[in-house]
């Protein structure tokens, strides 16, 4: 996918403007939050559940080398053809190659975060597949040409005027605002292809060590489809993804539900494992597993490490309320919310998005929701460290932050100054707010007055009281 | 929950304020009630003259090596024993988590932000956790609505607090707002930074407080009611902000620099 | 120096010496196996994620279920071949038709007619309302997964408390495809608003025998 991160400022200002999204992000924002709360209030056992997964997660990455060994080992023995991707282009390179060796001209996918990194439709359409997205959100914003605005949800910033319209060019369908029949339109087309398809593309939410398998989550039914009914099966999945054991798996499975859309469980869990077996009436006679390293290793080996334990269920998105106002397309890559924040700067280079990790308040929110436990405001905090120690801070910034604790190391020279800011403040506001400051403070006086400073700070009072001298 | 001290509680109780550089300089008025609050419920109050600020804008924009240094003229700034008290949630956990993070590799500064950590409070925190305040004996009247600061009830673990403080005032009626734990947008730099999202961020929150009806927000950090009543007076709606402190010292108090 | 080599020597000199990988699951976050009838609880939480139950006498319960499939248009009822409970239960359904009762290909063809899948359950989960259908011993899936309305036949000593007691079995050697189906196929991509048969069953009906 095309990186566009460092403009987050431009296109959160575009977003902001934009009615249609503005709209669409009101009718959303909000419900998968309250959804995911009275979910994990319904689960008593959810705290402990919470820990036991980030406990987990913080085993696998202190050991992937072990893990990840183990679950080749086993997936291999089950028919599993596994191939390793350095970086996207290998990926793309990978998958274009499974692609012609298998003969597949028509592949059906299911959602992947991971596929987006390494712009997977593209390198496939390049190889003559026709690659068509299955999952709802992920097929409306296919035909829109538009990228997923949200991990879950990816047409969440479209409203159903917008989508009736899309299937109506693309697919010959009557106009209509019926959610139902919208989506009874996607079926019947979508389902054509399910059957007609060569290979199903999906994701993996879980690599399960022990046992070799692959593990997909979803409510409509599509990743089950596209890993029973085609020849083929790719599944493009991170190499963090990894969990220690089969019985591990219900933990996760109690969390990413309930963490992401507030259900007890999700419609569909597929646990697929090789290939069919003798016997078998149906399910790929191939089956392969691209895991992507493009950056993990590098993190796994920093002090970002517990950003791999993310499950990528978007609830940090949800309760994110920047996220909230500007939508997932301002982050400018795959991954937005919180998790981008961090996660983008480091897969791509700090220098290619450090706008990110500026892009929030550190209001906290997310790591409240965090379901893995991932300090997200104290990784946010030190990507900013990094971009000063990187040289990416601007000359202003940092003049006015040398300044700033140049003042402050001196309580007299601090209080010379808030002195004359108080007489100029007062005698220029007669008292009131001031309504329109220079740069950098004119973005705040914008659309909201700026106090002007007391007449008499509050150390210079205490000292006259309390009849201090010096 | 009763925090342990080690002292006699029949003693004096020393409290050093941090009247923080924010309330210094715009709202004096609230460092004022500070002290009233805590002269009214037996503490002997010091203000150490030498204190500016924490250093929180530095830290939280990633400028480290200026954090530090005001961190340190901080440390230094402070008695080693005592309580520090503070009007600020937001100041308050700046101490408490973040000096950690800036001295990790400096052994001997970092057991001292430890140390100080462990004595720092928030003003509602202090007066219910560690002098168990049940009546703040405030005569403020009013109807009231509590705006969660970020920091201080995600940072500090304050939620409960102040709301008991504040229902505890016989003449307040005590309204809270929905969302009263989201963000209202300010986050220091960011509101600088990202201007436009963080206006979006605000209106949201002064809907919510329009919504309840009530005359006055409080909260327990400045910053807030700066960005919140920053948007108020710009509009001219009809609630006022108000820091928790001069609710609690009540109405003679903060009147001098209201506005 | 191949890839995966390669790989694994940057994930090596990243992990570093971290002592030894836990051997055992870790302790504690599975809640505690629910108290009482776990069918109850099955009832409660597969109606929670969308499905239906029937439960009690046979007669009303196919009579109902008769009712129900006529009501969603359903014409053909599907049962493997090899499936003896769930062609039991599909013949049993004829006299409340007009049904026709096919095992044939032309399922998966894509039919023209409405169509409700049958097929006996491996086990069902209290905990969460899951149906478990498995491809062990050559079981096919199909009825579940591209059939209009899905109909699964559970025996009620099937039903499990949680889900650790349903993927037990599968510790070992899974086989292909283990499947948990919990409701009907859902999507709430267009406005959040939750809308039925995405792409799977409209209709998830759970049919407890036993």
């Amino acid at each position: 996918m095309e990186l566009n991160a460092n403009a987050f400022g431009r296109n959160a200002r575009k977003a902001l403007l934009d009615k249609t999204l503005q709209e669409a992000l009101g009718r959303t924002t909000g419900r998968f939050q309250a959804h995911r709360d009275a979910a994990v209030a319904a689960l008593p056992e959810f705290e402990a559940t919470r820990e036991r997964a980030s406990r987990i997660k913080g085993d696998v990455l202190d050991h992937l080398d072990t893990y990840l060994a183990r679950f080749i080992e086993e997936a291999e023995k089950r028919g599993t053809i596994v191939h390793v991707a350095r970086d996207a282009a290998q990926a793309r390179e990978i998958a274009a190659r499974i692609a012609w060796e298998e003969g597949i001209t028509l592949a059906v996918k299911s959602k992947s975060m991971a596929s987006e990194e390494v712009s997977f439709n593209e390198a496939l359409q390049g190889a003559g597949v026709t690659v068509v997205e299955s999952d709802l959100g992920e097929f409306i914003i296919q035909l829109a040409g538009e990228a997923p605005s949200h991990i879950i949800a990816p047409a969440v910033h479209k409203t159903r005027e917008e989508i009736s319209l899309l299937f109506e060019r693309h697919l010959g369908e009557p106009r209509t605002d019926s959610i139902p029949e919208l989506v009874g339109m996607a079926r019947k087309h979508l389902r054509a292809k399910f059957l007609s398809a060569g290979m199903g593309v999906s994701g993996g939410n879980f690599l399960v060590a022990d046992t070799g398998s692959v593990v997909l989550v979803t409510n409509e039914g599509n990743g089950r489809m596209g890993t029973v009914l085609p020849r083929v099966h790719l599944a493009v999945v991170g190499i963090e993804k990894v969990i220690p054991r089969m019985a591990d798996l219900p933990t996760f499975l109690r969390l990413l539900p309930r963490s992401a859309s507030g259900q007890v469980i999700s419609s569909y869990v597929s646990i697929v494992t090789g290939t069919r077996r003798a016997g078998d009436p149906e399910g790929p006679e191939r089956m392969h597993l691209l895991l992507l390293d493009c950056g993990r290793s590098a993190i796994l080996e920093g002090k970002y490490r517990e950003i791999l334990k993310c499950i990528r269920c978007a609830a940090c998105l949800n309760s994110c309320p920047v996220y909230q106002s500007v939508g997932g397309h301002a982050y400018g890559w795959v991954y937005s919310g919180p998790i981008g924040a961090v996660l983008t700067p480091l897969l791509v280079g700090l220098p290619e998005a450090a706008a990110l990790p500026d892009a929030s308040t550190l209001c906290g929110a997310c790591a409240d929701v965090c379901p893995v436990k991932i300090p997200l405001p104290d990784f946010l905090l030190e990507l900013r460290s990094d971009a000063r120690e990187q040289g990416l801070k601007t000359p202003g910034e940092i003049a006015a932050m040398k300044g700033y604790a140049g003042v402050m190391k001196r309580a007299g020279l601090l209080e010379a100054i808030e002195r004359i800011a108080g007489v100029l403040g007062q005698f220029f506001t007669k008292g009131k707010g001031i309504s329109g400051l220079p740069y950098p403070f004119s973005g705040w006086t914008e659309r909201r007055d700026f106090p002007a400073p007391a007449a008499e700070p509050f150390r210079k009072q205490w000292k006259i009281k309390r009849g201090v001298t010096r | 929950m009763p925090y342990t001290t080690g002292m006699d509680p029949k003693g004096p109780i020393p409290v050093s304020l941090f009247f923080t550089c924010l309330a210094d300089a715009f709202s004096p008025g609230v460092c004022t009630a500070t002290v009233e609050v805590l002269e009214r419920f037996g503490a002997t109050v010091r203000v150490p003259l030498s204190q500016t600020c924490c250093g929180q804008p530095a830290f939280n924009s990633g400028n480290r090596k200026e954090a530090r240094a005001m961190a340190r003229k901080f440390l230094l700034s402070f008695p080693d024993d005592g309580f520090i008290v503070t009007p600020s949630g937001s100041c308050a956990a700046m101490v408490k988590h973040g000096y950690p993070v800036l001295f990790r590799d400096e052994p001997r500064m970092l057991a001292r932000a430890r140390a100080i950590g462990e004595r720092i409070f928030e003003l509602s925190q202090f007066l219910v956790d560690v002098l168990g305040v049940t009546d703040p004996k405030s005569d403020f009247s009013g109807k009231v609505t509590y705006h969660d600061s970020c920091h201080l009830r995600r940072g500090l673990g304050v939620i409960e607090a102040p709301r008991k403080l504040l229902r505890a005032v016989p003449g307040i009626e005590f309204v809270e707002m929905e969302e009263s734990d989201r963000c209202c947008g300010f986050g220091g730099v960011f509101s600088l930074k990202y201007p436009q999202i963080s206006c979006k961020m605000t209106e949201r929150k002064v809907e919510r407080i329009l919504a309840t009806g009530a005359s006055y927000v409080t909260s327990g950090d400045l910053g807030c009611l700066l960005n919140i009543g920053g948007l108020i007076s710009r509009i001219g709606y009809p609630v006022k902000t108000i820091h928790l402190a001069e609710i609690l010292a009540g109405k003679t108090a903060g009147k001098e620099d209201a506005g | 120096m191949n890839e995966r080599e390669s790989l694994f020597r940057r994930l090596s000199a990243a992990c570093g010496e971290r002592g030894a990988a836990v051997e055992e699951p870790l302790p504690g976050g599975a809640p505690t196996a629910p108290e009482g009838d776990r069918v109850a609880l099955f009832a409660k939480t597969f109606t929670a994620a969308g499905g239906v139950l029937l439960r009690g006498p046979v007669e009303k319960a196919l009579s109902d279920l008769g009712e129900m499939l006529r009501s969603e248009g359903v014409t053909a009822l599907f049962f493997p071949e090899d499936d003896a409970a769930a062609r039991e239960i599909a013949e049993a359904l004829v006299p409340f038709g007009p049904f026709n009762l096919t095992t044939g290909a032309e399922v998966r063809g894509g039919s023209a007619a409405v169509t409700a899948g049958f097929r006996a359950a491996e086990a069902a989960i209290a905990e969460t309302g899951t149906i478990v259908e498995t491809s062990a011993g050559g079981k096919t899936l199909l009825p579940g997964l591209i059939a209009d309305v899905h109909v699964s036949i559970v025996p009620a000593a099937s039903v499990v408390a949680r889900m650790e007691e349903a993927l037990a079995a599968f510790t070992e050697d899974p086989p292909r495809n283990i499947s948990f189906l919990s409701g009907p196929s859902k999507t709430a991509d267009i406005e959040q608003t939750l809308t039925v048969g995405a792409h799977g069953p409209k209709k998830a009906i759970a049919l407890m025998v036993g």
